[in-house]
């Protein structure tokens, strides 16, 4: 494949690329910021570019430094991982200018799917079918407004650039149609510098599944079947699993040649996702497309575990010009995956971001359990960045077996120091919803402040009590024995005590295969 | 080692917790037996059942994060007779960002009447959106930031009279 490949990202996914070019051999090269200076991705690369400040916008997001940092480490490719530059054309761009493999798409796919507007008109021109609404020329008031009468109310008033529910307003009368188009537009533009607006029609309880895609250089495109993604919150996706409890053999059939279409059409190279709503149920169910990202995201390991394919590896061979080592015929979804994210964030006050020390972080380990994560016990979570901790990835025979191994994990995952939103990902595990699999997009939004009260009424196990007293009776002996700080609970160093808690390898080794 | 008393506070919730001989503990005539099983990690049993429970000190405090079962409580002892020094939650500036974030939406507006809970501006920070809400009933008389900013924690975002 390639000798040396920088990774132009942090976090879990950084140390998630960087573990994948060590099984293939490819030296890595890491970039931090200075409050990454001790980051796990840091030490288990071969080599750290320090490339600025703690905002993204001085370090991970500086184009120019990025590329010389690969220029000067003489990495041959980048990976962008997700987020940060992953899908910036201008960024796929420098890299091509400059010599360097980008692993994922040419820049000009990145742009034109990044478009909204273009990527729906693309789709509409191969018969891949989009929520029906208009994206008129004429950004009028007058013109929208007719764009949404002839779309019908209820409508979606939504950007043609950015994402993440940015600018996106539901307007269910004419009479609320001028104040949503005014607050879009300035939204959009204010976020993304283009305040160009579409409509569609409001698709009521939709569900979002997604369809992963290969593409290599030879003109071959598979997909990897689906993954479901309607848990979110605040439009930040929170459990993801594969497959999805809503699809039938038959709807997964005809999503999947859509979503191979929908690649073709894009003249789409590397690892991509398409994005689908879809309403109603059975095989009656209608599938709209809903966007492109044209990069690894952060659910490719539910994908990974179904199909035994490793994105990653995948990525990078189609990077470095090989074909796909797979037809559609030979793909197929073994078991069922669940993937959690824990973040650092509250949810007894409105999920408040977190940051501060993991003075004890102990990640589960069992039979069908994968944990990726970007951090250690003795850690600092910074407040630069997102609030994404680990991802709990687990993968069993059938949905149930997979939801009562989640549930084991994240009960035996203690992470103390900083609020987590585990105690809310076991709760929504137990919802009865989600043991049928009946969740659309706008579940959590309706169903979250009733499961946080029920998470801060369930009585307090007296144990909590018992062990803190013994912690604080512990320390009271050893610091009367003038050593307190050394036996007390020290998060930086520990012995390795059988498995209670071994040293992970990964946590401590430097690099190994000889950076220069 | 003799008998003591300690305190137990949570948010919420306040224990007496009698201190007995190696790692025996009374609360609300409950016995408990603690043992250690790693750093940071006790093994919990009261009527013949046990629970793996995980302890943190919180800095130089005397309080403590427990984990058990998917669930992390803070917990803070003292002797008992001492009175627990009562920090302030942290959230008195409730219309100035937590940490640095970007404002997404500035929702109120200038001269709007607004009730307690309202959303005014959504913030987004560790690529979280954050609603900043009204912590009480009154009118926008002012609104320092707008949509794109980066603004610091601590700084007001708008005043409410």
């Amino acid at each position: 494949v390639f000798s040396r490949l920088l990774i132009a990202n942090r976090g879990e996914i950084a140390v998630r690329v960087i573990r994948a070019c060590r099984e293939l051999a490819i030296e890595t090269i890491a970039v931090y910021s200075e409050a990454d200076r001790d980051a796990l991705h840091v030490r288990v690369a071969d080599r750290a570019v320090p490339i600025g400040a703690p905002p993204a916008g001085e370090s991970y997001l500086v184009i120019p430094r990025v590329i010389q940092a690969a220029l000067e480490t003489g990495a041959e490719a980048v990976h962008p991982g997700y987020g940060f530059l992953s899908e910036n054309p201008g960024f796929a761009q420098a890299c091509a200018e400059a010599g360097l493999i980008f692993v994922g798409p040419p820049a000009d796919v990145i742009a034109r799917m990044g478009s909204k507007i273009e990527a729906r008109r693309l789709m509409q021109a191969h018969g891949v079918p989009v929520v029906p609404g208009e994206a008129p020329d004429d950004q009028s008031d007058e013109s929208l407004l007719r764009a949404a009468e002839q779309v019908g109310y209820p409508v979606l008033v939504k950007p043609s650039a950015g994402g993440g529910g940015i600018g996106m307003r539901i307007v269910r009368e004419v009479d609320e149609a001028a104040a949503a188009l005014h607050g879009a537009r300035r939204e959009a533009a204010a976020a993304f510098g283009d305040p160009t607006l579409y409509v569609e029609r409001l698709v009521e309880r939709p569900r979002h599944v997604e369809i992963q895609v290969l593409a290599d250089h030879h003109g071959h495109v598979v997909h990897l079947f689906e993954r479901e993604c309607s848990l979110q919150r605040r439009h930040q996706k929170v459990i993801e699993e594969s497959p999805s409890p809503a699809l039938t053999p038959a709807l997964r059939g005809r999503m999947g040649e859509a979503a191979v279409a929908a690649a073709r059409a894009a003249g789409y190279r590397n690892a991509g996702t398409i994005e689908f709503l879809v309403e109603g149920s059975g095989d009656a169910a209608r599938f709209y497309f809903l966007e492109m990202n044209t990069r690894l995201q952060v659910e490719h390991p539910v994908t990974e575990a179904v199909t035994g394919v490793d994105l990653v590896h995948a990525q990078l061979r189609i990077a470095a010009g090989e074909p796909l080592a797979w037809t559609q015929a030979s793909l197929a979804q073994r078991g069922h995956s669940i993937e959690c994210r824990v973040y650092a964030e509250d949810p007894a006050h409105d999920f408040l971001p977190q940051a501060g020390p993991l003075l004890l972080y102990h990640e589960p380990r069992a039979p069908g359990v994968r944990v990726d994560s970007g951090v250690t016990e003795g850690g600092e979570i910074p407040v630069h960045y997102d609030a994404l901790l680990a991802k709990v990835i687990v993968h069993a025979d059938t949905r149930d077996g997979a939801i009562a191994r989640a549930v084991a994990a994240l009960r035996g995952f203690p992470i103390l120091g900083i609020r987590t939103n585990v105690s809310f990902l076991l709760a929504v595990l137990a919802h009865p919803a989600f043991a049928r699999g009946g969740i659309d997009t706008r579940f959590l939004d309706r169903e979250t402040p009733g499961i946080v009260a029920g998470m801060l009424e369930a009585p307090l196990p007296e144990e909590v009590f018992a062990a803190a007293a013994a912690e604080f009776e512990r320390g009271l002996k050893t610091s009367a024995a003038g050593s307190r700080g050394a036996t007390s609970v020290s998060p930086t160093i520990r012995p390795a005590d059988g498995d209670q808690h071994a040293l992970d390898p990964w946590d401590v080794s430097g690099p190994w295969i000889g950076a220069s | 080692m003799t008998d003591s008393r300690l305190r137990a506070l949570t948010g919420t919730v306040e224990r007496e917790v009698t201190v007995g001989a190696d790692g025996a503990f009374t609360i609300a005539g409950e016995a408990f037996q603690a043992d250690p099983i790693g750093p940071g990690a006790w093994r919990v049993t009261c009527r013949g059942r046990s629970r793996v429970v995980h302890v943190a000190r919180d800095g130089d405090e005397e309080a403590y994060w427990v984990h058990v079962d998917g669930r992390v409580h803070r917990v803070e002892i003292t002797r008992a007779g001492v009175r627990p020094r009562r920090k302030t939650s942290g959230r008195e500036h409730a219309l100035a960002a937590p940490m640095p974030a970007t404002v997404l939406s500035v929702i109120a507006e200038i001269g709007q009447a607004v009730n307690a809970g309202d959303t005014l501006l959504m913030l987004e920070a560790m690529k979280m959106e954050l609603p900043v809400r009204a912590p009480r009933a009154g009118v926008v008389t002012a609104v320092h930031c707008r949509e794109g900013e980066l603004v610091q924690p601590g700084v007001v975002l708008i005043d409410i009279t």
